[in-house]
């Protein structure tokens, strides 16, 4: 390898790229994109949920029930006249969540005879949105407890007449994201989608349409080393990608707040070296491909269980085992957990070195494997 | 009269020499059968929002009969590994420092005394890194220690911190849940009823916007302007075989999910074919617009990610948008992807029919439309 023939070939590199503003628009937009559409995206609880109410009881107790509902944000109650209304707007997917109080329910509450049960509300949820189905109940369950509470002790006799509670109170904490909000989870899983997805595509077009114009067999002609054209095309496009990395925490902090608690220069280290074994594999694709469509066919084809098992938005621990052995064997699962121990919980180095080393071990079979494919096309 | 068949002959001559193209592009078809395996085994076996094998740690002050009865009533709930005992508070927040862990329960000295009088409490960490997983296991255990029978006296529980933890006092009401469509909330049952729509918006957006960009670089679109064909025509005779291609793919998907999984559609098969229609047309039309707009291959592929991806995270197909902040709900409404997943979830899982429908399909005909027009805009006959 000689330094001043990788040095004209960077150049060229880097001149063909500038040259495209098109290209140089979508390598920033497209990541930023990613980052904002992400990010806003999970939510673990519920905010203004359209809530059908179907009140038989019509009575103080139940109308405090509901408008204690209103009033905390998560749902927004519509009142329904008679039951069978409320169910065919849940047939019709216009509310997801349907409350039923039963006719004797201020009576059953107020002035329930000791031991009795206490009175029933029905809930009805649209089980074909699992997680909206989900979350709802957990939410619904904690408001109705209290109000309920609230009810019977505002009462003369106090809450000794009623049935005794039974359990444990639990107090909770939760460390490294107190509120459990999505957004950093998902900010520090964007890096690892944008630079596993979008890195592989765009070297995998790039070299294709370079294959179809003819420059790259002329590049092949030229003393150049594959080694050395190898390095020619990774370096540009990952320094693109890096200069992509700090722009998307820039975004993601100022926008969000959501700045890395670990060290920031690792981080960067970390992502600059997993960016060149991404385009590798953008590289492998290409060579293995005669047009721009079937790279990307390719690309895609890989990209998709790739981003879905890595663990970037769907929990890797509820895969069936065979998945998950599958998943440790992709590269992206691996930085993306690193991404996520230095975002959320700053770590350092010496807690993952684990992940650090696949990642290592990935990228350098990658790169030999590009290098190997590109020798052979020549 | 005379005009019009001629319109229709000029459209269907283009739609055959399409279709030909096609039926030798190995890469297209081979594209086209494998994805829908590929999603379906995805969707169908391997992704799955709710926990399950979750890792924790207990650290248990002071060992007893109830504390263990407790341990087990947790595991027993099925989300769990066997949990790691621990020796000292330190120790298990090391685990969930380094993600070994989601959850630390902790029980305390006196535990067994505490609640046998009714005062009982234990203390729950959880790793905030992980706030999907962690919401819903915080659930889990505090559901499982507001039951929890001691034996004892019972006494008042006093809530929680935290909305989503806020587990109080169950005995003033007691609500009783019913889950329609899909009782027991899997969420395999969710993805596949909206294959479908990802498969077809990877489809139509690629193939058209890729397919007429490819022809401009080869240059055979200007030998196809040189026909005496319109460039609307054109448009229209390339699109037909991908709509037909597309019901193909609606076809396997719903088979797929049908023989493989038992998914079938419960509502009218009528109305899916029709609500599949528009939504088609509108994701072609976004693939023309795109093929309009740009000069490469390159560039068609970069903003066709652009259009895919935005698709397919705020129509709520993968998540839910009921649940997305006021303002990026909204704007995931001009995506044709929100109308067609609402739509096919309503015919496939709740059993809806035309009178359930008919708003997505309007929707997506006022999208469809309002496409057309842009493209008619931007497609003045044009070399180069």
């Amino acid at each position: 390898m000689r330094w001043r023939r990788l040095r004209t070939l960077l150049v060229r590199e880097v001149r063909a790229t500038l040259r495209d503003p098109f290209t140089m628009a979508s390598l920033i937009a497209v990541p930023v994109m990613a980052l904002l559409a992400f990010s806003y995206v999970l939510a673990t609880d519920v905010e203004h949920l359209a809530l059908g109410v179907y009140d038989a009881s019509a009575s103080p107790a139940s109308r405090r029930l509901v408008a204690e509902l209103g009033a905390s944000d998560a749902f927004d109650p519509r009142p329904f006249a008679t039951r069978g209304a409320l169910e065919e707007a849940l047939v019709a997917g216009d509310v997801g969540v349907g409350l039923v109080i039963p006719p004797d329910f201020e009576r059953d509450l107020l002035d329930r005879a000791p031991g009795a049960p206490p009175p029933e509300l029905q809930l009805l949820l649209d089980g074909a949105e699992t997680v909206v189905a989900g979350n709802a109940e957990t939410f619904l369950r904690a408001i109705v407890a209290r109000t309920g509470g609230d009810l019977v002790s505002g009462q003369a006799w106090g809450p000794s007449g009623h049935a005794a509670p039974t359990g444990l109170r639990t107090v909770t904490r939760v460390l490294f994201n107190p509120r459990l909000e999505g957004t950093p989870f998902m900010v520090a899983g964007t890096f690892g989608f944008v630079l596993s997805f979008l890195t592989t595509l765009i070297t995998a077009v790039s070299i294709v349409s370079e294959r179809l114009t003819g420059t790259f067999d002329q590049l092949q002609l030229t003393p150049a080393t594959s080694a050395e054209i190898l390095l020619g095309k990774l370096l540009p496009l990952g320094a693109v990608f890096a200069f992509d990395v700090i722009v998307m925490m820039a975004v993601a902090g100022l926008l969000f707040g959501v700045w890395p608690k670990g060290n920031v220069l690792f981080f960067l280290g970390v992502s600059s070296y997993y960016v060149v074994t991404s385009l590798s594999l953008g590289l492998i694709f290409s060579a293995t491909s005669t047009t721009a469509a079937e790279a990307v066919q390719k690309t895609v084809l890989f990209s998709v269980p790739l981003v879905q098992l890595s663990g970037f938005a769907f929990p890797l621990r509820s895969m069936p085992a065979v998945v998950q052995w599958f998943a440790e064997a992709l590269p992206a699962t691996h930085y993306i957990r690193i991404c996520r121990s230095i975002y959320m919980r700053g770590e350092g180095p010496l807690s993952m070195g684990g992940d650090l080393l696949l990642i290592l071990v990935f990228g350098v079979a990658l790169v030999w494997l590009a290098a190997r494919t590109l020798e052979r096309r020549a | 009269m005379e005009g019009l068949r001629r319109r229709v002959s000029n459209v269907w001559a283009v739609a055959y020499r399409e279709a030909s193209v096609m039926r030798h592009d190995k890469t297209f078809l081979g594209a086209v059968l494998v994805q829908p395996v590929m999603m379906l085994l995805l969707y169908g076996l391997a992704i799955s929002n709710e926990p399950a094998n979750v890792r924790w740690v207990v650290l248990d002050r002071e060992p007893s009969a109830l504390s263990r009865r407790l341990v087990a009533e947790v595991e027993a709930t099925g989300y769990f590994e066997p949990p790691q005992w621990v020796e000292s508070y330190r120790a298990g927040e090391q685990r969930l420092a380094h993600g070994d862990a989601t959850l630390l329960l902790v029980i305390p000295k006196d535990f067994r005394r505490d609640a046998l009088a009714g005062r009982g409490e234990v203390q729950l960490l959880l790793d905030g890194a992980d706030p999907l997983i962690s919401a819903r296991v915080g659930s889990y255990v505090a559901q499982v220690a507001l039951h929890f029978d001691a034996g004892g006296r019972r006494l008042e529980v006093r809530s929680a911190q935290g909305p989503s933890m806020g587990w109080s006092a169950p005995a003033a009401v007691s609500l009783r849940p019913r889950f329609w469509f899909n009782p027991t909330l899997r969420d395999r049952d969710f993805f596949l009823a909206a294959l479908a729509g990802m498969l077809l918006t990877n489809l139509c957006l690629s193939a058209s916007s890729l397919g007429l960009v490819g022809e401009r670089e080869s240059g055979t679109y200007e030998q196809t302007l040189s026909l005496p064909t319109s460039p609307i025509e054109i448009v229209l005779g390339k699109l037909l075989p991908y709509v037909a291609v597309s019901y193909g793919v609606l076809a396997i998907a719903i088979l797929g999910a049908g023989l493989g999984f038992g998914i079938w559609p419960r509502g009218s098969w009528l109305a899916l074919g029709v609500l599949t229609l528009p939504f088609v047309l509108a994701s072609l039309a976004i693939g023309v617009l795109v093929s309009s707009v740009v000069r490469t291959t390159a560039q068609a592929v970069f903003l066709t990610v652009f259009f895919i991806l935005p698709s397919m995270v705020l129509s709520g197909v993968m998540i839910p948008y009921q649940l997305m902040p006021n303002g990026i709900r909204q704007i995931g409404a001009v995506v044709p992807l929100r109308w067609y997943q609402i739509g096919l979830r309503r015919i496939v899982l709740r059993g809806g029919g035309f009178a359930e429908v008919w708003l997505p399909i309007l929707a997506l005909l006022a999208i469809f439309a309002a496409l057309l027009a842009l493209i008619r805009w931007r497609l003045k006959p044009r070399l180069g």
